[in-house]
């Protein structure tokens, strides 16, 4: 399943604090880049649509008492939990491995 | 109080319902989510607000396409054979136009390399009664156009002179450009290296031709071909190359396409003619009544060619009024460049293109084909999805979708057949097509065959989808009814009967360029082709300066030749009939010392011929003798001439032993007819023979001459050692070209065999598609109407019967075709009788035959469905 697409990797992040509606997804995304990455409402029901097909994350029960009944909440699945996770690491191998080469270390000190 | 976007919300409720469709409860969630962002956007202002709206509309866009794409993929993808055979049969239509695209745009539709290249003009001298409508101006006349003309803003003239560049591997010939004062400002192209000819270089340079050492040094501009094959050295400017026996200094290297008059341009170089032209043998100056200069023009800003042309024409009255002897009746002609370096490829080009549209017309009319036996097939797949509340706006943007892969798909094969295909078609290409070393896939190729593709893909794919998706649902989802409408089968027979159409015009032409080739090989040149080698010579003019000089060198080279083994007999001349290379020199002549007016002087071609000439070429004598050795320069002056001119000056009386009275170099001499030779076709066999007069080369030596051998053998196998031999006569003077005669008759029809080939290639095409067509029509007939034919038969009907429906049918197809096509045909006779020669377009033979193959062809496409329709067996068809 690995490398996520960036889009992906945004929502199930979005998700990794507990389980959100659509529109806190969208808002979650947006906060956590400063607003440099957005998702759109027809692209994201897609790819929950994906993601609950692929049994990544799944439809919550639990909910805020006080919310509109029609809201849809996601939470991550336990496999999506662990596929989030793996990727986290992938991604911060690469990250270490930058960070060794010489040639970056250099630019970084200039 | 509503929100004011409330009805722009809705709005895009219905484009979420349109474009997705499919999960209530999503959508709604999706709705609301926009709705609120949008609430969060306006609370920060009018941009924000408007930025999210378009950021919404290209989320739903995007997603909403994806999805039409990734249908239309996977439906593709489902019917691996009708994507196969569309995307195939398309591409190979396509690609076939692009490349003839490719051609066509750098031959005819490409701006000339020029700045302004609409102002470029050429100017022709014209004289209507005596029917000479393009003839190259004299140097006289250009030089009074120079200095009084009032339409243009430069005028050139140049003249090109073949020489021989020696260099540290020995000696190559080349060709020279003369160039008058004006050249570059004309062309308005700066030099990619050093630069162009100050207005003083101009003046009092020697020409190539002139053989006059001393003076002023020679200079001249490189063309970029001949710079590359010095090394592409920079230094070189400022440097030397040593061309007719001189150096000449390098002031520059013009850019690679810079081509005038041609590619074959090797260096430029300035032309005084007033400095030509002086001395004893020239008092009046530069001559009137020697036509032979290229001029171009270019016209001044803000006046058309009309008024350019009224100007000129003004201009050349009056040069008539000052020098009727050699002007009276010559007026000029203005022809854009661009024009006349198309003139003669055009009416090909444009026939070659018309049959490649054809041919794009036939796939097309097979794919629409295939594609509405599909979507009949689909027929029932759609009624049920309309049933079950598809809306038609998805089914019709899944046909867009599909239509656009295909089209993409289409343009990118086509594009790599193209860039594979160009190769070929130029290498096929006759070699005289101008600026065809232009040709290459660019921007606007690449368009063209992207707007080509979709334009096929619409024809052929979205269309017939489109009436396929009209079905009406009850009909369809009728158990058991054949799927597809009458109407459907109505398009199909249609579109093979415009198959068949195209075809007829297809085969028509071809049938009618072949014949008019066969014509055209069968007019007798006038004298036997077979076994005769050409080699050509251009000495070096400062060696060779002087009458005996030339003499001396030519009598070595054809003794030297005449000693191979397998010559026959060996000869030189100025001008070689069919082909195109040697000074052509159009002189008046006259047979009483009293000269006639300047209007009414005939004039006849002037060519000068060793002795044995005739005997070579094997043009027969018609009476008198042949030149011989004792017509020396100190002998008295005699001539040999043709029948036509025998004709027309002695109408009938016995020439020989009369004297004729010539304007040539050293100015009105009587001459002595010794013989007279049967007419040749000089300008190939589409070209009627002209007076002529020829000169022993010993009382006029001439420097640059066709050598023609006589062979007993394969005149090919002797070309290199000829060409040793002669050069063992002076190692420093290469022969300029070897060829055959049978070669130079071959090329002078190479764009009558190019037409005729590759329509002839596109017909046979044709013929196969029309014929695939035929046939897929009739076996989705057969298969459509199982049940009726198994009816039919059960009733009694034998297998003869039903195949003679099926064959009928075809039949009728053909004839409905034949009658289209040839309305096709009468309405392109225009275009293609301008290329027939000795045929007209409505040729009934030609028509007849042509009928007979295609209704041949169309018998054989119906001869498996009639034949299956034959053996269908009655019980099994019916007893589902």
């Amino acid at each position: 399943m690995l490398p996520l697409k960036p889009k992906v990797l945004h929502v199930l992040l979005a998700l990794a604090d507990g389980p959100r509606h659509g529109y806190g997804i969208m808002q979650e995304v947006a906060a956590r880049t400063d607003g440099h990455v957005r998702v759109w409402p027809a692209a994201m029901y897609g790819t929950l649509r994906e993601l609950e097909d692929l049994d990544l994350i799944a439809e919550s029960e639990t909910r805020p008492g006080d919310d509109d009944e029609r809201r849809r909440y996601f939470a991550l699945t336990p496999l999506g939990t662990r596929v989030l996770s793996a990727e986290v690491r992938r991604l911060k191998a690469i990250v270490d491995h930058a960070r060794a080469s010489r040639a970056l270390r250099k630019a970084r000190r200039a | 109080m509503k929100p004011p976007s409330s009805r722009a919300i809705r709005a895009y409720g219905r484009l979420l319902w349109l474009l997705r469709g499919r999960d209530l409860e999503e959508q709604r969630a999706i709705k609301d989510d926009a709705e609120l962002l949008l609430d969060a956007a306006r609370a920060r202002g009018r941009g924000a607000l408007a930025a999210t709206w378009v950021a919404l509309m290209l989320d739903l866009v995007i997603v909403g396409a994806g999805h039409d794409f990734a249908r239309a993929f996977r439906s593709l993808v489902r019917a691996p054979g009708f994507t196969l055979t569309v995307s195939v049969l398309l591409a190979l239509g396509v690609a076939a136009t692009t490349t003839l695209f490719a051609l066509v745009n750098a031959v005819l539709l490409k701006p000339l390399p020029y700045d302004n290249p609409e102002r470029l003009v050429m100017v022709w001298e014209s004289n209507v009664p005596q029917k000479r409508l393009r003839e190259g101006p004299a140097p006289g006349n250009v030089d009074d156009w120079v200095a009084h003309n009032d339409a243009f803003e430069a005028l050139t003239a140049w003249w090109t002179a073949p020489a021989t560049l020696r260099g540290r591997d020995g000696s190559a010939p080349v060709t020279g450009v003369q160039v008058t004062k004006g050249f570059f400002e004309v062309f308005r192209r700066a030099p990619l290296l050093g630069r162009t000819f100050a207005d003083r270089e101009y003046l009092g340079r020697p020409s190539i031709a002139s053989g006059r050492t001393g003076g002023l040094e020679p200079v001249l501009v490189l063309s970029h071909r001949l710079w590359q094959s010095l090394g592409a050295d920079p230094a070189l400017i400022g440097g030397t190359v040593y061309v007719e026996g001189r150096n000449w200094r390098v002031l520059g290297v013009m850019p690679a396409d810079f081509a005038v008059p041609d590619v074959g341009a090797a260096f430029w170089t300035p032309w005084d003619m007033r400095e030509a032209y002086r001395g004893a043998r020239f008092p009046d100056g530069p001559p009137r009544d020697f036509r032979f200069l290229r001029v171009v023009g270019r016209v001044k800003p803000g006046l058309s060619r009309e008024g350019a042309t009224a100007r000129m024409e003004f201009l050349a009255a009056r040069l008539a009024a000052d020098h009727p002897r050699t002007n009276s009746d010559w007026s000029v002609q203005l022809v854009p460049l661009r024009e006349e370096l198309v003139r003669s490829s055009r009416t090909e080009l444009l026939l070659v293109f018309g049959a490649v549209s054809s041919l794009l017309l036939l796939v097309c009319a097979n794919v629409a084909s295939l594609a509405i036996a599909r979507s009949a097939a689909r027929a029932r797949e759609m009624a049920i999805r309309l049933a079950l509340g598809a809306g038609r706006t998805r089914i019709i943007r899944e046909h867009l979708a599909e239509t656009a892969l295909c089209a993409v798909l289409t343009a990118l094969v086509a594009i790599v057949f193209t860039t594979g295909s160009l190769g070929t078609a130029i290498a096929f290409a006759p070699a005289d097509i101008p600026r065809l070393h232009e040709v290459d896939v660019n921007a606007r190729v690449v368009s063209f065959a992207m707007a080509v593709a979709l334009l096929v893909a619409i024809i052929g794919v979205l269309l017939p989808g489109l009436r396929g998706s009209a079905t009406a649902i009850a009909s369809a989802l009728r158990d058991g009814a054949p799927v597809s409408g009458q109407s459907a089968s109505r398009v199909r027979h249609a579109l093979v009967v415009a198959e068949i159409g195209v075809t007829v015009v297809l085969l028509v032409g071809a049938g009618l360029l072949a014949r008019s080739f066969a014509g055209l090989r069968r007019v007798e040149a006038g004298f036997d082709v077979r076994n005769l080698l050409v080699l050509r010579f251009a000495p070096d003019v400062t060696r060779y300066r002087g009458a005996q000089l030339v003499s001396d060198y030519y009598g070595r080279v054809l003794n030297a030749i005449s000693e191979l083994p397998g010559v026959a007999s060996v000869a030189a001349v100025t001008v070689l009939p069919m082909s195109t290379i040697g000074s052509d020199f159009y002189r008046p002549y006259w047979l009483e010392s009293a000269r006639p007016d300047g209007n009414t002087v005939p004039q006849a071609n002037v060519r000068m011929a060793t002795p044995g000439y005739f005997t070579t070429l094997g043009l027969p004598l018609v009476s008198g003798r042949e030149f011989s050795a004792q017509d020396a320069l100190d002998a008295p002056r005699v001539i040999m001439i043709n029948e036509s001119l025998a004709r027309s000056a002695w109408k009938g009386q016995e020439p020989v032993g009369r004297t004729l009275i010539l304007d040539y170099q050293g100015g009105p001499t009587p001459r002595q007819v010794v013989g007279v030779v049967r007419d040749a076709r000089y300008h190939g066999p589409r070209s009627n023979p002209e007076p002529e007069i020829f000169i022993p080369h010993a009382q006029n030596p001439y420097l640059v001459m066709n050598v023609v051998v006589r062979t007993t053998i394969d005149p090919g196998a002797l070309a290199q050692t000829a060409r040793a031999q002669a050069s063992k006569v002076d190692p420093d003077q290469p022969v300029h070209s070897v060829t055959t005669m049978e070669r130079l008759l071959d090329d002078s029809m190479q764009q009558d065999r190019f037409a005729m080939l590759f329509v002839a290639l596109f017909a046979a095409a044709g013929l196969v598609t029309a014929a695939t067509g035929v046939y897929a029509l009739l076996a989705y007939t057969v298969a459509q109407r199982r049940r009726e034919i198994a009816v039919r038969m059960a009733l009694g009907a034998s297998s003869y019967a039903v195949a003679r429906l099926i064959v009928m049918e075809s039949l009728m197809l053909a004839l409905v075709g034949s009658v289209v096509g040839a309305l096709g045909v009468a309405a392109v006779s225009r275009l293609v009788r301008s290329v027939l020669f000795g045929i007209e377009p409505q040729d009934p033979l030609t028509l007849g035959i042509t009928v007979a193959v295609l209704l041949t062809v169309v018998l054989a496409a119906s001869w498996l469905p009639a034949r299956r329709a034959a053996r269908i067996n009655p019980v099994s068809a019916m007893r589902i």
